[in-house]
């Protein structure tokens, strides 16, 4: 026989079940019909040959791979992401972190400082980099203005038309786009840290780089581990800013480009699912390896 | 002057410095474009640009807005018949997906925090490692899932989709929101007798008024802004939302600048009110997501 309260909380408990789950429903229909189970499917179908111009669907096994790996299409869109990732990772860390430090040290007027950092971030994708191809535009834009002013080019220069050029192009406005959440990740961290520890460090003589090295680097670690990830996460999704400024060009073309390109406009739908499995993996391995890192790092703390 | 004073000025001038960079790195490209979209089209291809331009027209707002126009001796038309359209889709389909994904998450988040059920962890683990697939690594299955549901260019199908997309991180926010408030408040509503619902709709989401705030902006934002998801699911003007539409003023032989910039910057107008008025939430919400 039960006692009155463990009786009462067996009930409840039986309550929380039927209520917990009616509050879970909706998300296990939505995330497993939308997200998961084409997830499967993805793994699945990559290894068939898929496409609606052609029938039936036979086994391909690792042939779809095979044909991604030779395709130089795909290597060039490979090599263009890396270098992607690599510059915008590098330019949103470094201008993140310099926002953030400059947020934190000003004392009036930060809500709208901060106000103007969020904004790029706020904006759709499409639309700044309609504003940015104006920007760009060879004839009558404003940075082949500005170059030429300053005096470093003498006539305009018709930036999409040099590989390296373009690709750097198409980084700055991403990395306009990014760097407000890299900023305000460091942000956070900056003002997690006790402001005991400088006053301390102060009067052990210890300068303002030094200060930096030495605490506010370590103490940032957690934070920057997750900026990282999230910037690598985001432009080895490129597809927004290359897509509207270059199109399907190949001197710009991302993986994703690729992959919708394949899927979509090829029509090869195991293609594009075998190389955006691919192009996953990458992203959260690489993420996987920051984090390892600043835990290994700073697990002796 | 003591060479003090002069360090504190020195460091009070690069800091404002600092400042200035920062200023029009981030709003800089913005100001251009508003210049531009009230620039008349024979200013735009004149051989020396005006930072402040010389003679505004509202002749591209006008050609968004409804009447026609005279260029080069031609007339104009107006793209409001599309643009109206796509305006009213771009606000369905988000604000839709806002209202869904904030109810949904406010509601289970508060199953995974408070209440006991098997598989509960499990179930979590799952929704918020989702953060880390792309949206493009399922968009080629859900297209033949949206094509057999004949849900392809609906507005429940573009909103379904936004809602799986953006559901994990408002949840993430949700539960870690969740997990700081006290829990002795709704043991106390339940010794009063009250049920579960009426203490989380009645006591606990009102406090937690904050975080659904900050859940509703992140998901509006993500909405509005999204250009791969429409560009694959909507491909006619029944749903199809700004994003898409405003790229195709692009031509491949001519693009009208002061037409693109205008309805560029109609379509900022709701993230710019965001920013203005709800920045605080956005940003605690954005830094609560990134640390917790």
């Amino acid at each position: 026989m039960m006692s009155p309260s463990s009786q009462q909380r067996s009930r409840r408990r039986g309550g929380d079940f039927r209520l917990g789950l009616a509050f879970v429903i909706p998300v296990i229909i939505i995330m497993g019909g939308l997200v998961l189970f084409p997830l499967l499917s993805t793994m699945v179908d990559s290894v068939y040959r898929i496409n609606p111009m052609r029938p039936g669907t036979p086994f391909a096994g690792l042939g779809n791979y095979i044909d991604l790996f030779q395709d130089p299409n795909v290597r060039q869109s490979w090599l263009n992401t890396i270098y992607y990732v690599v510059l915008a990772v590098i330019l949103e860390t470094v201008g993140g972190l310099a926002a953030a430090l400059l947020l934190n040290k000003i004392k009036h007027g930060r809500r709208w400082l901060l106000a103007a950092v969020v904004l790029p971030w706020c904006l759709p994708p499409v639309v700044n980099a309609v504003v940015w191809l104006w920007i760009y535009n060879p004839s009558y834009g404003l940075l082949n203005h500005i170059l030429q002013s300053v005096g470093l080019t003498s006539a305009p220069v018709v930036f999409f038309n040099n590989r390296y050029a373009a690709l750097f192009l198409v980084t700055i406005v991403h990395v306009w786009r990014m760097m407000p959440l890299t900023a305000i990740i460091l942000l956070a961290s900056l003002q997690s840290i006790p402001q005991d520890l400088y006053q301390a460090a102060k009067l052990d003589g210890a300068g303002p780089i030094k200060s930096f090295r030495m605490i506010t680097l370590p103490l940032i670690a957690s934070g920057l581990a997750i900026a990282l990830s999230q910037s690598t996460v985001f432009a080895f999704n490129l597809f927004d800013e290359a897509w509207i400024l270059n199109g399907a060009s190949l001197d710009t073309r991302t993986v994703i480009i690729q992959t919708y390109m394949y899927a979509f406009q090829n029509m090869k739908f195991s293609m594009g699912m075998a190389l955006s499995l691919l192009a996953m993996l990458a992203s959260l391995l690489i993420s996987l390896l920051y984090v390892l890192k600043v835990y290994r790092e700073t697990r002796f703390d | 002057m003591s060479s003090r004073t002069m360090k504190l000025i020195c460091s009070r001038i690069v800091i404002a410095g600092a400042v200035i960079v920062l200023l029009v790195w981030s709003l800089g490209p913005i100001y251009w474009s508003v210049v531009t979209s009230l620039t008349p089209p024979t200013d735009l291809i004149s051989s020396n640009p005006h930072f402040w331009p010389q003679h505004l027209t509202l002749q591209h707002y006008g050609r968004l807005f409804g009447s026609t126009s005279m260029s080069q001796g031609n007339e104009v038309q107006s793209v409001w018949p599309q643009f109206s359209r796509a305006l009213i889709n771009s606000v369905i389909t988000s604000v839709g997906a806002t209202i869904l994904t904030v109810v949904i998450a406010a509601f289970s988040a508060y199953a995974f925090v408070r209440l006991r059920f098997p598989g509960r962890d499990l179930l979590f683990i799952l929704v918020v490692a989702t953060l880390a697939i792309p949206a493009y690594t399922v968009m080629i299955p859900l297209y033949r899932i949206m094509i057999a549901t004949r849900l392809v260019d609906t507005y429940l199908g573009v909103t379904l989709i936004y809602v799986s997309a953006f559901l994990p991180l408002a949840l993430w926010l949700m539960r870690s929101v969740y997990q700081a408030m006290p829990l002795s408040l709704e043991e106390a509503a339940w010794l009063d007798g009250a049920s579960k619902v009426y203490t989380l709709v009645r006591i606990v989401m009102p406090l937690a008024a904050p975080g659904l705030i900050a859940a509703a902006i992140i998901t509006f934002l993500n909405a509005w802004g999204q250009f791969l998801v429409p560009l694959v699911f909507s491909p006619t003007l029944t749903t199809k939302p700004l994003t898409v539409l405003i790229p195709e003023f692009i031509s491949r032989n001519y693009v009208d600048y002061g037409l693109i910039n205008a309805a560029g910057i109609v379509a900022i107008i709701p993230p710019v009110l965001v920013v203005l008025f709800l920045n605080r939430f956005l940003v605690s919400g954005l830094m609560a997501g990134a640390t917790k």
